[in-house]
């Protein structure tokens, strides 16, 4: 796909709204099941679009066919059909709620654009149905990392549904491209995803009526607490971490950057060990892909400072992953691309202490091994800023409906009255 | 400002701060490092490679013995004297554990100096300690010299005019300090630091000769918005120079470097031969510029002196590159005597001729991840 010109991007905006005004014509049941359809179609393994998005992904993004099939299993084995349906109703009263029928009134905007970001394909899925689900059609500038998924999407869109997928358009351009950044954001509905700085200048340019949708960058742990620092259970934790960690080569903000051990320093070094057995295995089943220059840099400089410090280090061969026992619950830069911190913290109330420097930006953290007192902690966490709980091995497996920063996935697209 | 013409390194019994180690191993690798800096003739690139070979070797082995976080290191990666062969597999340090280790290979009450990093950032600031500044103030000069006053005589001062703050306001300035040694020892009458940018732009208007304007990269920038922003253009007078080194870490923007050579020659009227990028870091005693001024009309690379040496690492083996492939800038110089000798960078950089040059980022890149970049991470941490 060339790059778009600004006014290509204008031309495509103006498409939309004619598009989504028929869309809107049509009853919101309708809609909800075209998008049922594609979002089955894309669960199964033996669709025209997900073959092509696993044939074409691993070029495009640099990760390994292997971590590209496992992940997307993963990913959208919970985003049924079914699934959406539940979400619709949930978040927005449902179809009767779209369509004016009922107390509450609901609908989306009359476009939304998607500032797109990073490099897994599942969020860039969710993002262009979630709008699609309100009947806003959506604008799309896909991440510079992967030029492939959205498309992907837009396809499917129009192959299940002809008028559903004039709803919605893919328009690249450079990041610096200001005149097609402002055409883009002409949109009357914007979410903006990426780093903090890059969420903070499209919000500096986005104002009402506009809505302004901020995604910015999130981070993920992990604990294991005294039920699993020895033994069969710590190997078993530690495979279905390696599981969270080998995925989306720890790019995801669901991906843990560091693992907490509730114990001492010895128990932290067992927690390394097997975690460095079970990152050996994965890699054997999910090769780590490319990774930059800049970040085996960092991974490499962080092993030596562990080992001038005098901690223990694993690594795979080729640094392809690697385990420091850090020595303190101290927060250490995480090189991602498979590198694991382990820390060591004396109790529970240590372990929130160690993550409440994390909080602004926390999404998940997977806990194990805490018995009875996991959901106490999960309410601490949760206090942090932790939008998710989960085990070890499904983190990478977050529900549809999951509320990422403490909110819905519809609602923020959505606009709302109570009909008294 | 006054001048002194003598060599600081002559001054070492003299000055306390420049006094020669106790330690009889260190003294006799000191003289035998001096001896080669104070050598008048010396030539970059692979010369006096066995010269280098021994000295490293030799320096790798006292530090070993001295500083614990290094030996550590090295054990771990099986690196002991009796197992190196070559000045090239000698570990480098990561710039990084200057901020979190005293990496001195000295008694920590023989500190008589200590440089510190620049405070950008939340992070703690790196810290490198000297027992001496001999070899510091002797590595940086004739390597100054060489690239920045090239055409001048042996003795010859030029008007050097330095947008800093001075060594005085901050003693921890590893930058103030090489800039303060090089004023007095080869600055003409009326050099010295000026951040008042008014009166800059008023004595470069000024002047009637030839001149060297030194400063940090943002501190060009700060100059040439104040021109830009009258509409101004100087025209600096046949012969004159930039010399300007240092990142954008920390500030609002960066500027590509091609963009402030662009903008120096539209405001200040100088070619972009003339002005020498300097690279150089506090962790470091010796420092690599630009070509252009030395080696006119060849490829602009980097060069540095003798002492001092180059490697590019693969990132993931820790190997050197193959020719043309970039790597991360690793350097083993032989001026850092009292601390470590090699150290890892955070910089990209490729081989060019018997030099090197730095790789900048992909403008406007974005990070993969939808995860927090590594450093953001420490925002907020204790």
């Amino acid at each position: 796909m060339t790059a778009a010109t600004p006014r290509a991007v204008a031309e495509a905006l103006a498409r939309l709204r004619e598009a989504g005004a028929a869309l809107r014509r049509r009853p919101a049941r309708e809609t909800l099941d075209a998008l049922a359809r594609v979002l089955e179609l894309w669960r199964d393994p033996a669709s025209e679009p997900r073959r092509a998005l696993e044939k074409e992904l691993p070029d495009a993004t640099g990760f390994h066919p292997a971590t590209v099939r496992e992940g997307l299993a993963r990913a959208l084995a919970p985003w049924s059909g079914e699934a959406l349906r539940a979400l619709v109703e949930r978040e927005v009263g449902g179809p009767d709620a779209l369509d004016g029928r009922g107390p509450l009134l609901a609908g989306g905007f009359e476009t939304t654009a998607l500032l797109l970001a990073g490099v897994l394909p599942a969020p860039t899925l969710l993002a262009m149905l979630a709008p699609l689900a309100l009947r806003s059609p959506v604008l799309v500038k896909p991440s510079q990392h992967d030029p492939v998924t959205a498309r992907l999407v837009a396809g499917s869109l129009a192959e299940v549904d002809p008028g559903l997928g004039r709803c919605a358009a893919v328009v690249r351009f450079a990041g610096g491209d200001e005149a097609c950044a402002a055409a883009l954001l002409e949109a009357d509905c914007v979410v903006a995803t990426g780093s903090d700085e890059t969420v903070a200048a499209v919000a500096a340019r986005v104002r009402p009526p506009r809505r302004l949708v901020a995604c910015g960058h999130r981070l993920s742990l992990a604990a294991f607490g005294p039920g699993a620092l020895g033994g069969g259970a710590l190997d078993d934790a530690a495979r279905r971490l390696a599981l969270d960690t080998a995925l989306w080569d720890q790019l995801g903000c669901l991906s843990p950057l560091a693992l907490y051990g509730v114990g001492d320093a010895a128990a932290s070094e067992r927690v390394g060990e097997a975690l460095a057995r079970a990152l050996a295995d994965a890699e054997g089943r999910w090769p780590r892909g490319r990774i930059p220059p800049e970040a085996a840099a960092l991974a490499s400089r962080e092993r030596s400072l562990a080992e001038m410090r005098g901690a223990r280090v694993w690594q795979g061969d080729g640094a392809r992953w690697s385990v420091v026992c850090a020595g303190d619950a101290r927060p250490r830069p995480a090189p991602l691309y498979r590198f694991l911190h382990v820390h060591p913290v004396a109790h529970a109330a240590a372990l929130v202490e160690a993550i409440r420097p994390h909080g602004p930006h926390l999404a998940c953290v997977a806990l194990e091994g805490f018995g009875r007192e996991t959901r106490a902690l999960a309410r601490a966490l949760g206090g942090l800023g932790a939008s998710r709980i989960c085990w070890p091995g499904e983190m990478q497996s977050p529900p549809l409906a999951w509320r990422r920063d403490n909110r819905g996935v519809l609602e923020p697209l959505a606009r709302f009255s109570d009909l008294e | 400002m006054s001048g002194t013409s003598a060599d600081p390194a002559r001054h070492a019994s003299a000055d306390p701060a420049r006094r020669a180690s106790a330690d009889p191993a260190r003294r006799e690798l000191d003289a035998r490092v001096l001896a080669w800096m104070r050598e008048a003739r010396w030539e970059p690139g692979g010369a006096d490679e066995a010269r280098f070979d021994s000295l490293a070797r030799e320096l790798f082995a006292f530090q070993y013995e001295r500083c614990a976080p290094y030996r550590r290191l090295c054990r771990a990666r099986g690196a002991t004297p009796e197992a190196i062969r070559s000045w090239r597999e000698i570990p480098p340090v990561p710039t990084g554990a200057f901020k979190e280790m005293a990496l001195r290979s000295f008694p920590e009450r023989d500190t008589v100096h200590t440089f510190r990093t620049s405070g950008t950032g939340a992070g703690a600031r790196g810290e490198l300690h000297l027992d001496t500044l001999a070899l510091y103030e002797a590595s940086l000069l004739p390597t100054f010299e060489r690239h920045v006053l090239p055409d001048l005589a042996p003795g010859e001062r030029m008007p050097i005019l330095v947008l800093a703050p001075s060594r005085a306001e901050v003693p921890d300035s590893s930058l103030s300090h090489m800039f303060d040694v090089v004023v007095r020892q080869r600055g003409a009458p009326g050099s010295g630091f000026d951040l008042d940018l008014d009166r800059v732009i008023r004595r470069l208007g000024e002047a009637r000769g030839p001149l060297a304007l030194c400063g940090t990269a943002f501190a060009f920038v700060h100059l040439l918005e104040r021109l830009e922003a009258r509409d101004a253009r100087l025209a600096l007078p046949p012969g004159s120079r930039a010399m300007e080194t240092g990142g954008f870490k920390g500030r609002a923007r960066e500027v590509p470097r091609a963009e402030l050579q662009a903008r120096i020659e539209e405001r200040l009227g100088l070619a972009p031969e003339r002005v020498v990028n300097q690279y150089g870091m506090t962790e470091l005693a010796s420092q690599f510029y630009d070509s252009v001024l030395r080696y006119p009309g060849e490829a602009r690379r980097k060069l540095g002196p003798p002492w001092a040496r180059v490697r590019l690492l693969d990132p993931e083996s820790g190997k050197d590159v193959a020719r043309d492939a970039p790597g991360i800038v690793a350097v083993l110089d032989l001026a850092n005597t009292g601390s470590v000798l090699a150290l890892e960078t955070a910089d990209l950089g490729r081989r060019v001729g018997d030099g090197f040059e730095l790789l900048g980022r992909e403008p406007g890149a974005e990070a993969r991840g939808c995860s927090i970049a590594a450093d953001q991470m420490l925002e907020g941490a204790p």
